[in-house]
Formats: C-alpha cells, sequence, structure tokens
C-alpha cells in the first residue's frame, strides 16, 4: 500500500473490469477511499455484480470502498455516482470518467440506436459526472478530473461513432480546463490501449482465432488494462498540478503527450480572398503533399 | 457566374443566414443547385420560420441559380433524412453536404442545465449524423461525394462558458476523422472547417454579454469582449471578418481538385486561411511492461510534463462584494 493518494476520495465510473477495475484497485492501493462505478448486471448464476467483486477485492487488501450501479447516461445517475461519494466519505477529490461501450458499424450502415447508445454512454456520461463534481470542486477550490479519449478518436475506420463521442470528450475537456482551472482543478484526458472486454471480447476473440489472426489476440493479451492506473494516478496527484487541459497516449510501457492542434500552414490576405485566389494558392499551400488516408478504389468491371 | 460546381447538387444545413447563407451563395454561384434548408429558429434553437430559407432561394434564383427550401431540423433522424431527401426529390443527386446548422446555449460547467448540453449536442453532433448518415448511402452508390462539416476553435483549441459546443465541435472533428476513412475509397471525401465570422450566432447581444462577464472575471479563453477583433490577430485579419469569407473555402473542398485531401480540419475567417495540424504524439517515454508510480513521479516532471503551463492557473478567492 502507498500513500500518495492517503485521504482523498475517488470515482471510477465502469470500473468493474477492465481498465476501471485496474484503475480502481490502484487508486485504493495509495490510500483513496474510491466508489467503484459499473452498471453491469452480475454474471449468469452469480450473485454479485462486478462492482461488488471490486470492491471486496479492495478490502480484502485493506482498502475502503463502495459500489454504485448507476448508469452514467442520465442526468440522475450521474448525480447518484457523485452523492455516493459524498455519503459515503463525505466529500470528492478524484473523478475518473472511465465508463463506456462500443457499437461498430461504418458509417453508411450505422442506426440510429448505435449511433446514439454511444454517444449517450461516453460523451452524456463524462458530462452528468463532472457537471455534479465540479460544483463540488468549485466550492473546495480543489479536484482532479481524469476523462477516457482513445486513439480510435483520430481516425478509426467503422467507429464515426465512437470517435465522435472519444474527440468529444477531449473538447470538453479542453474546456473544462479552462473554466475550472482558477479554482484549482486539472481536466485532462487520456487515451488507452489495452486488451479488456471492450476491446478483445471473447466473441471478438474467437473471431480472431478462426480467421488466423492469433497474434492479435496475443498482442491484446500482453497490453493489461492494469497498466493503465499509474498515469491516472499520476494525474490525480499534485505533482501534476501544471498539467491541465491536455491529453495522453498510454499503453503498458508506453506514455506520449500529444500535441494540440495549431494552425500549422497560414494564408494570409488584407481582405477577403476571392474564388479565383483561393483555388488558385490552396494546390502550392494548404493542400500541398496532403495524403488521402482512403483514397478511391478503382471500381471492379462487372461480369457481363 | 462560375462553372466550377456545374451539375453538381448540394445541400447546406442553417443556410438561411450568416455562415451558411455564404456558402449557399456562392456555390450556386458556381453552377450547383443547392437545397437551402433553414428552421428558422433563434439563436437558441426556439421557434421556427419558413422566410430565412425562402429569402435565400429567391436571391440565388434572381440571380439565375437554382435553389429549393427546406425548412426541417437536423437534429431529428427523420429531419435529417427529409432534407438529404428534398436534394434527391429535386435534383436526382446529392453530390456535396456542407453541415453547418448550429445553435448556442453557453454557460459555465457548474451552472450548465442537463437541457443546455442536450440542445447543442442534438443540434451541431447528432445534427452533423443524422445528415451525413443518408447522404453516405447516396454518396457511396454513386462512387463520388463531398461532406464539409463546420467546427469550432471553441472545440479545437477550447473556450470557458461553451463545454458543450466545444464537445459538439470537437465530436464533429472526430466524426469526420472516422467518415474520411469510411467513405475514401469510394470517392467521398471528409473534411471540417473552424470558421470565424460575426454573424448573429456569434456577436449576438447575449452571447457579448456573458463574455464581457467572464473576461471581466479573469477567465481564460473568454474571447474578446467586444466587437472588434483580438489585438494579436494577425494584420491581415483585424479587418472584419464576414461571413460570406469562409464560402470559397468550401466551393474549393468540394471540387475535384481537392481530391487529396481528406479527414483535415481547416481554419477559415476574412482572409486568413490555414490547415489544422492533427493531434501527433510528440513526446514519448518507453519502458518494458509497466509503468511504477515512484517511476512516473520521478520521470514525469523532466519529461512529458517538462515546461507544460497550466492555461488557467488557481486563483485566490475573489473578495467578497462590498455590503
Amino acid at each position: 500500500m502507498g500513500d500518495k493518494l492517503k485521504g482523498k476520495v475517488a470515482i471510477v465510473t465502469g470500473s468493474g473490469g477492465g481498465i476501471g477495475r485496474g484503475e480502481a484497485i490502484a487508486i485504493a492501493a495509495e490510500g483513496a477511499k474510491v466508489v467503484v462505478n459499473d452498471v453491469s448486471p452480475a454474471a449468469p448464476g452469480a450473485t454479485e455484480r462486478p462492482a461488488d467483486k471490486v470492491v471486496a477485492e479492495i478490502k480484502a487488501k485493506g482498502g475502503e470502498a463502495v459500489a454504485n450501479y448507476d448508469s452514467v447516461a442520465t442526468p440522475e445517475g450521474g448525480e447518484n455516482i457523485i452523492k455516493t461519494a459524498l455519503n459515503a466519505f463525505g466529500k470528492l477529490d478524484i473523478l475518473v470518467n472511465n465508463a463506456g461501450i462500443l457499437r461498430d458499424k461504418m458509417v453508411f450502415n450505422m442506426t440510429n440506436e448505435e449511433w446514439d447508445a454511444v454517444i449517450k454512454v461516453h460523451l452524456y456520461g463524462h458530462f452528468y459526472t463532472s457537471r455534479a463534481a465540479c460544483v463540488l470542486f468549485r466550492q473546495q477550490r480543489s479536484g482532479r478530473i481524469i476523462n477516457t479519449s482513445s486513439i480510435s478518436g483520430l481516425g478509426n475506420r467503422g467507429q464515426s461513432n465512437y470517435a465522435a463521442a472519444k474527440e468529444g470528450i477531449v473538447g470538453f475537456t479542453r474546456t473544462l480546463a479552462l473554466e475550472m482551472g482558477k479554482y484549482g482543478v486539472t481536466v485532462n484526458a487520456i487515451r488507452p490501449n489495452a486488451g479488456t472486454q471492450m476491446t478483445m471480447s471473447d466473441d471478438m476473440k474467437q473471431a480472431a482465432e478462426r480467421s488466423g489472426n492469433t497474434s492479435l489476440v496475443k498482442y491484446y493479451e500482453s497490453l493489461k488494462p492494469e497498466d493503465i492506473a499509474p498515469l491516472v494516478i499520476w494525474l490525480a496527484s499534485d505533482a501534476a498540478a501544471n498539467v491541465n487541459g491536455r491529453n495522453f497516449f498510454i499503453q503498458t510501457g508506453r506514455i506520449a503527450l500529444f500535441s494540440e492542434p495549431v494552425q500549422e500552414k497560414v494564408i494570409l490576405k488584407q481582405g477577403a480572398f476571392t474564388v479565383d485566389e483561393v483555388f488558385a494558392a490552396m494546390p502550392t499551400t494548404l493542400a500541398q503533399g496532403l495524403k488521402n488516408p482512403a483514397p478511391k478504389e478503382a471500381e471492379a468491371p462487372k461480369p457481363q | 457566374m462560375g462553372d466550377r460546381l456545374k451539375d453538381k447538387v448540394a445541400v447546406i444545413t442553417g443556410a438561411g443566414r450568416g455562415v451558411g447563407r455564404g456558402i449557399a451563395l456562392l456555390l450556386a454561384s458556381e453552377g450547383a443547385k443547392v437545397v437551402v434548408n433553414d428552421l428558422g429558429a433563434a439563436v437558441t434553437g426556439a421557434g421556427a420560420s419558413a422566410t430565412p430559407a425562402d429569402e435565400v432561394v429567391a436571391e440565388i434564383k434572381k440571380m439565375g441559380g437554382q435553389a429549393v427550401a427546406n425548412y426541417d431540423s437536423v437534429s431529428t433522424v427523420e429531419g435529417g433524412e427529409k432534407i438529404i431527401k428534398t436534394a434527391i426529390d429535386n435534383f436526382n443527386r446529392i453530390d456535396i453536404l456542407v453541415n453547418n446548422a448550429g445553435i448556442l446555449r453557453d454557460r459555465m460547467i457548474f451552472n450548465m442545465a442537463p437541457e443546455e448540453w442536450d440542445a447543442v449536442m442534438k443540434v451541431h453532433l447528432y445534427g452533423v449524423f443524422n445528415c451525413t448518415k443518408p447522404a453516405s448511402v447516396v454518396m457511396r452508390q454513386q462512387r463520388w461525394g463531398r461532406i464539409i462539416s463546420m467546427t469550432s476553435t471553441s472545440g479545437v483549441i477550447g473556450n470557458s462558458g461553451q463545454s458543450n459546443y466545444g464537445a459538439a465541435k470537437m465530436g464533429i472533428v472526430g466524426f469526420t476523422f472516422v467518415c474520411a476513412r469510411d467513405l475514401g475509397k469510394y470517392g467521398v471525401t471528409v473534411n471540417a472547417i473552424a470558421p470565424a465570422a460575426a454573424t448573429r450566432m456569434t456577436l449576438s447581444d447575449e452571447v457579448m454579454a456573458a463574455r464581457a462577464i467572464r473576461a471581466a472575471r479573469g477567465l481564460e479563453g473568454a474571447g474578446p469582449a467586444s466587437k472588434e477583433p483580438p489585438k494579436d490577430a494577425p494584420a491581415a485579419a483585424r479587418g472584419p471578418a464576414d461571413p460570406e469569407d469562409v464560402a470559397p473555402m468550401v466551393a474549393y473542398l468540394a471540387t475535384e481538385q481537392a481530391a487529396n485531401i481528406n479527414g483535415r480540419v481547416f481554419y477559415a475567417a476574412g482572409g486568413q486561411y490555414s490547415l489544422f495540424s492533427n493531434p501527433e504524439m510528440v513526446r514519448n517515454i518507453f519502458k518494458q511492461g509497466r509503468w511504477t508510480l515512484d517511476e512516473l513521479m520521478g520521470i514525469m516532471p523532466r519529461t512529458l510534463a517538462a515546461g507544460l503551463v497550466n492555461p488557467a492557473p488557481p486563483a485566490p478567492p475573489e473578495p467578497p462584494k462590498p455590503a
């Protein structure tokens, strides 16, 4: 047991399994009292829900934890999760927004329900908990929010819903950092990669093995969900007070800081551009050297 | 009248006023047949009126162009489908979709009502999906298309008081990144533009008053508290940024010439056009296996976190107001 978060109270959403479970256990091991939130029901035949199991694990190691089963995807759920921390431990210092789901589909086949489910859990889910937490953080003039984005947000085929949610979380993080910084609160995001039930479910595993892609399964199995927590704890500590509004990649032993977007090529003129000027300038300036990441495929001739 | 978009069919959402109107007029003047979509609502999203879309259609017809009005809301699945269907019913195809419709509900996070969050998400982020989904089905079949969505520096960079708008606008960027890859092989490109212009949405009295309060309280990123451009703006950008100034960039991205541009974010305001860098891992640390917390405590301050500046450092509590 460490003491880097001694006396702190933390919430980790979606911490009944995977990355969230690793975060909850590691945060508790550093001395924080933890709300283990997970909406998932008990496995068939079991009586304990995933959140209960993680609470039991934390208590077995001498830590303090309490379970919460609310959904982050409703305003009431978000408020109840924050209330659970107040009722059980009297305050809140650290909010780790981690809960997430996947509904992959190419955009032209995506149903409204698949779009909505992902946006609600990830993006609305971050808002509902953060909003309630920020009311407290502003009053107590301290707090840490660590949001969960994804490298898929930067462009992974078949994940337009997930990417919209995950980059939305990055935009949300930037604004919250500006709004809450003066109150002693920092807000950052991680883009983690690990083998979990979400990224490599049993179904996905079986499909990969059927198609002979066992190396992909092995690769994901080597990326432990527990490997994400140290960065989250560091961001939650006082040592990271200068880090606010940024996003990081984390995958086992690799951690990276992402650049913030800058205007990397600029064309300027006094007054407005004419259409002719834009068409003349673009190919040799802003558009020069850009490569289409998915160039048009030549169509195979149809059989007669 | 030009002919760079001759025979193309374009849909522009929220084209009754502001940036959208400028885009509709220019695309039509370059020969495109245009669906002018506008709900005719107030900046807050309240109310509806056919007038703004009809006025833009009349303007286009007066200069010899072809256009038809549509008054559906982008914020519902049915609305999005009807908007795209209007293009198919009137002009038999859709080549260009410009996702532009937007509203504002600025509020600090700790005061934001779920309704204010939801309204902005529904119009901006759901609105882009609701129109792009049906358009992408058609564009995939015809093996050509252009989708251009409006984002904002409020998401790409951040702006206090706009956590709903910033989240929606960066969500549009993520959606753009993936749609570029889902659709590129079918000859469709998907890009985003962060425009800045003096419009009814960005410079309403309510918006300016809220911005003045935030600026007076020293909140970072509050933006200029007056209609004057910021003093550190590049000289060329200091003139008035008119909503019409964004349109030439849209016209360029909509042509065959821009086939190499896919999944990128641009900035357009007045006489300043820019390409935004996409996020990259700029500082890295590696080790075999999991980092321990003690290792991170030692290494982070002199590697990934070295020199990072908190954009809104902690401030002392405000002094109590005089009684």
